[in-house]
């Protein structure tokens, strides 16, 4: 079983093409937002608690019961969280400032061949990057495993901050260029802040996929949930993937939800 | 105070240039219209003012002094600056995108705030509606006057305008730019104004430049001499057919002797009016209140019809204000079914009255005035005594409209 089929569509979105859901969307009726606030935790809840009940009440033998052990489960979750937290930072911190970079005017020609790289690096299959950087540091583990990340979760960071600079109106860069503002000043009080919820839609794909992505790390020992998903798939227990397969998926969510939740908050007023 | 000399823009890899070695002195206080065809450089001409476009070669003078090499960003914050499309923040609230400026400049908070509520009175939006709001929230109109508040905050001496009231619907920009002519009365500011529509270039400028390919000089004068002496076959066509009806778009209804028309006190009842009808000789007559305001007018057949109130009777009365243009005036007046549209005072009272008779006169003195005019450029005296008669017997300083042509002008046919 695939474990990107239990991803959310948000995952595939990424390769799609910009992702834009913070530009278009049209502000919903409370009653409407309520339902979408509290709707995804509520299923959640809902999944976890009938895995629960599902591992609970089954007949385990020895080895599910040591490989879906609750402290043994809790620590992958957290080890999967820090390889997406860390690999997803790290990401911003060079994604951002280089797609800022790529859309000042003197940086304008070399837009194309940046977002070709960029395209190259998702368009490897991830376990073919995982693999890859295994081979090409030497070791593995954890550093390979992030590094791979890295490179995989790029694009949609990249390509966001770049559409969502561009896509601020020239004619309020121009009134703002000729009220004297500082080329500096309007990118940090203009651009930045216009941008901002197309970028975070960006970083929020890739924190999805990096989620997906994460599980293939666990072929390189980097741990996470993916080495309960194989080792439950080697030994032919398969209650042991699934129950991992749906923490996964239901971190992927979660992780897309609190995104969500973080774009209503910073995105500006008055957009 | 702005001053331009052979200012020129070449684009790498374009045989013409698109502005080429432009001379031009745009007078204190006025408002210079810069109008031409599309493409012909206007724009950039305005732009290189401010040095968003950079000139290839030439000098920018502002109140005399040379600031083609200053600092770009020092030298926009004294310039005002509104465009078409306004560009305001969306992100920011109008008082924030209002005080951009003053901010930039380091002014104090209390300071900025009081100017920007003051900037927000000055273009007739309540400060306490509107400060907190977003410019989505705003109509079209209404983000135009935050666009020219955002300009006027800093109060720079100079504004660059490009075609400002471009992008609001036919009724909206007329009073937008009513609106403005009013404003500018009192801030007085040196105005650079881009447009290509000759129509608003008429309304709104002090001083007309008709710009042809690369931004070259055609004509620079005053609307009047423009439309009545236009200098080239180009400049002809560019204002259109029409010029003597334009002409009465100049022509302030106040600068015109009135034509009397039989008028009755409401208060002296049916028989004064009917008295006064026969007295004119007229077939009807204009009903006063008693601060002597326009109410009715009341035919013969409606008098001597008996029941009706004098105040109910007859038809209700169109009218105008001094400022009004002839333009105006006719427009109500052939509306008007008794053939001519009443001028009333600031308070309301009757003045007078337009008729066809006053438009046929004003037209042929302002057709004389022309003709005079255009004979006149041997003498240049008597050219200037002419234009002051033209322009209503108003004082005009040495440095006003009078004496025409500045020196950019180009020798006429």
């Amino acid at each position: 079983m695939s474990v990107a089929t239990l991803l959310p569509a948000s995952f595939e979105a990424g390769r799609e093409g910009p992702d834009r859901r913070g530009l278009d969307e049209t502000r919903p009726s409370t009653g409407r937002q309520v339902l979408r606030y509290a709707g995804i935790p509520v299923l959640l809840l809902l999944v976890l608690g009938a895995t629960f009940v599902y591992v609970t009440t089954a007949d385990l033998d020895d080895i599910e019961r040591r490989l879906l052990d609750p402290s043994r489960l809790a620590s992958a979750t957290l080890r999967h969280l820090q390889l997406v937290g860390v690999s997803t930072a790290i990401v911003v911190l060079l994604a951002v400032p280089l797609g800022i970079l790529a859309t000042r005017n003197s940086m304008r020609h070399a837009v194309p061949l940046i977002v070709g790289l960029g395209n190259i690096a998702q368009g490897v299959p991830s376990l073919g990057v995982v693999v890859l950087f295994a081979v090409v540091l030497g070791q593995i583990g954890y550093t390979p495993a992030i590094f791979a990340l890295v490179l995989y979760a790029f694009l949609p960071i990249l390509r966001n901050t770049i559409v969502g600079l561009q896509q601020v109106d020239s004619f309020v860069t121009e009134s703002a260029r000729g009220m004297g503002m500082s080329r500096l000043a309007v990118l940090r009080r203009i651009e930045l802040p216009l941008a901002v919820p197309v970028v975070l839609a960006g970083i929020r794909t890739a924190a999805v996929i990096n989620v997906g992505t994460a599980t293939i790390a666990a072929l390189i020992n980097a741990g996470g949930l993916g080495e309960i998903i194989y080792q439950g798939l080697t030994l032919n227990r398969q209650t042991a993937t699934i129950v991992a397969a749906v923490l996964a998926a239901v971190l992927a969510l979660l992780l897309d939800y609190l995104g969500g939740l973080l774009e209503q908050v910073l995105r500006p007023k008055g957009l | 105070m702005i001053g331009l000399e052979g200012l020129t823009k070449r684009y790498p890899g374009q045989s013409e240039p698109a502005v080429d070695a432009l001379d031009l002195a745009v007078p204190e206080g006025e408002i210079v219209v810069l109008v031409g065809p599309s493409g012909c450089g206007k724009t950039t001409t305005m732009k290189m003012i401010n040095r968003i476009i950079e000139p290839t070669s030439g000098i920018i003078r502002l109140q005399g002094e040379d600031v083609t090499r200053t600092p770009p960003d020092d030298l926009r914050r004294r310039i005002g600056y509104v465009i078409q499309q306004v560009g305001l923040f969306p992100h920011m609230t109008i008082a924030e995108n209002v005080a951009v400026v003053p901010k930039l400049l380091k002014w104090k908070n209390d300071r900025t705030r009081s100017r920007v509520d003051e900037m927000l009175e000055l273009v007739g939006m309540d400060p306490g509606t509107y400060r907190d709001r977003h410019p989505k929230e705003l109509s079209g109109g209404q983000r135009q006057r935050i666009g020219v508040a955002r300009a006027l905050a800093a109060d720079p001496p100079v504004m660059l305008m490009d075609e400002p009231f471009g992008a609001v619907d036919p009724i909206a920009r007329e009073k937008l730019q009513n609106e403005f002519l009013r404003l500018q009365e009192d801030i007085k500011k040196t105005i650079v104004f881009v447009t290509h529509d000759i129509d608003e270039a008429i309304k709104m400028g002090d001083r007309i430049v008709v710009l042809g390919d690369r931004s070259v000089i055609k004509q620079y004068d005053t609307p009047e001499r423009i439309l009545s002496d236009p200098a080239y076959d180009f400049v002809a066509e560019f204002i259109g057919a029409g010029a003597s009806l334009k002409r009465l778009g100049l022509a302030r209804v106040r600068d015109f002797a009135l034509a009397d028309w039989p008028v009755s006190s409401i208060a002296d009842g049916r028989e004064a009016a009917l008295k006064a009808l026969a007295a004119a000789g007229a077939e009807s007559v204009l009903l006063l209140d008693e601060q002597r305001r326009p109410v009715r007018w009341a035919a013969r057949s409606d008098l001597s019809r008996s029941g009706a109130s004098l105040e109910r009777l007859g038809t209700p009365v169109t009218v105008v204000q001094p400022q009004a243009t002839l333009a105006g005036a006719l427009d109500s007046m052939v509306s008007s079914r008794v053939g001519a549209v009443v001028v009333v005072d600031g308070r309301g009272a009757y003045t007078g009255t337009v008729d066809m008779g006053v438009i046929m006169q004003a037209a042929e003195t302002m057709r004389d005035a022309a003709r005079q005019n255009a004979t006149a450029q041997l003498d240049p005296e008597q050219g200037a005594e002419l234009e002051r008669e033209l322009d209503g017997g108003e004082a005009e300083g040495p440095g006003g409209s009078t004496g025409g042509a500045p020196d950019t002008t180009v020798p006429r046919r």
